[in-house]
């Protein structure tokens, strides 16, 4: 008797939590520059030296579960296909989150150190592979130049992403995939940039791109777009990808 | 990405040419440039609802459901409501002081605050309440963002950084490259 009770309350406990879990409507989805995430009952935080992980089970009590210390730079977090992706100023990190509660770093690329200084800033991924836009600042006797790209990473082995191409930008910022389309938010040249993604080793540019004044970020939302830049935001219609349709803009 | 570099070299140069020696004081940087404006500790707790206003200065973005969630530096949060692409609606404001970066989950707001984590209640986009702090676990970037030149270096026992003023500069140590 006294196990069936049991079973009765955890079976009650059960559905009340599943019930719980189904009132929370769409997760939502942030674009590519952040350094907060949350994955299934945990936070993922940046700090310019670490991965924070905090339980929050209890979802107004966050609770530091875990520090993961990494080099200096950390800017951006991404999750895709289980897997946490790190944008720094020198490098991308991997992490694995088989075990949520505690991140373990499956790889971190060297990079460009050809370049001195380098910059590795939001990074997209699908499939495969990983797309990083990457700042370059030399300072060569006072003299800063900058140089910028978009890297594609073929990940297909998690502990040892290969940079697999390389394509310049002027200044970039966001990004984010639609299909077999990669927009680039291109503050330098004030345009949206898209790039066909079909074979990852070999991007080609569309000649067509979308003016737009110092794009910053993107959220790609099923067909429709939203593009922020410093002081407003715009909606596009991305249903048809040659034929990109300018919906709204904030309100003023 | 932001490279800062507090400024290490010697207020003097010596500077040696073959055949002189001549003695030079140099100082630190002095024109235009960006200081930090900073608010008492006890003041980041004033979270709460403001009216709807413009976009000053952004950063992370969110999209929940037609709720578009826009960061004002350092100020708070924007909130829109996309539900006709046409017409978008300004529809609150969250004060947060010193937020730099947040996510949304449920009805909850997760974001900085300086050094603190905060928890914020949002079910009620016009009703926004604090819910829990873990106080001194965040470092916050001691540079303006997206900005390249001299600063005045942050002093932390002035309190917590809430705005960057364009100024005049007199002999800045700090520099950022964005």
């Amino acid at each position: 008797m006294k196990k069936l009770l049991v079973f009765v309350a955890i079976a009650l406990l059960y559905t009340s939590c599943s019930k719980e879990a189904a009132s929370v409507s769409e997760p939502g989805k942030s674009g590519s520059i952040t350094r907060f995430a949350v994955y299934q009952d945990f936070m993922y935080v940046l700090n310019l030296n670490e991965v924070q992980t905090y339980d929050i089970t209890q979802r107004d009590r966050p609770v530091l579960i875990n520090r993961l210390k990494t080099d200096y730079g950390l800017e951006t977090i991404t999750i895709y296909d289980n897997t946490v992706f790190l944008g720094s100023t020198t490098a991308l990190y991997i992490l694995n989150i088989s075990n949520p509660a505690a991140p373990v770093i499956q790889a971190k690329t060297d990079r460009l150190s050809d370049f001195g200084f380098s910059g590795c800033d939001p990074v997209v991924v699908k499939g495969n592979y990983a797309y990083s836009t990457i700042k370059i600042i030399q300072n060569i006797c006072g003299n800063i130049s900058a140089e910028s790209a978009l890297i594609v990473y073929d990940i297909s082995d998690k502990t040892a992403p290969k940079a697999v191409g390389s394509y310049a930008l002027s200044i970039p910022n966001g990004l984010g995939i639609k299909d077999n389309h990669l927009f680039v938010c291109d503050e330098g040249t004030d345009q949206l940039r898209v790039f066909d993604i079909s074979v990852p080793t070999q991007l080609t540019e569309l000649t067509y791109s979308v003016s737009i004044t110092d794009p910053y970020d993107l959220i790609i939302d099923a067909e429709r777009m939203i593009v922020s830049s410093k002081t407003d935001f715009q909606i596009f219609d991305i249903s048809d990808i040659i034929q990109i349709k300018k919906l709204g803009q904030i309100s003023r | 990405m932001h490279r800062t570099i507090a400024c290490l070299f010697s207020c003097y140069v010596l500077l040696f040419s073959l055949g002189s020696c001549v003695q030079e004081e140099r100082s630190f940087y002095s024109g235009l440039g960006k200081k930090p404006v900073y608010v008492a500790l006890d003041e980041l707790r004033d979270i709460r609802n403001e009216p709807p206003s413009a976009i000053q200065e952004s950063g992370t973005i969110f999209l929940k459901d037609t709720l578009l969630f826009i960061l004002e530096q350092r100020k708070g949060i924007h909130v829109f409501n996309l539900k006709d692409s046409l017409n978008t609606v300004n529809l609150a404001f969250f004060k947060i002081p010193a937020v730099t970066d947040f996510v949304v989950s449920g009805n909850l707001v997760y974001a900085d605050s300086w050094k603190d984590l905060v928890v914020i209640d949002i079910s009620n986009l016009h009703q926004i309440s604090e819910k829990s702090r873990i106080e001194g676990v965040i470092s916050p970037a001691l540079y303006p963002p997206l900005y390249s030149g001299f600063f005045e270096c942050v002093d932390e026992s002035k309190g917590a950084v809430v705005d960057w003023l364009d100024t005049g500069l007199d002999d800045a140590k700090c520099v950022t490259v964005n």
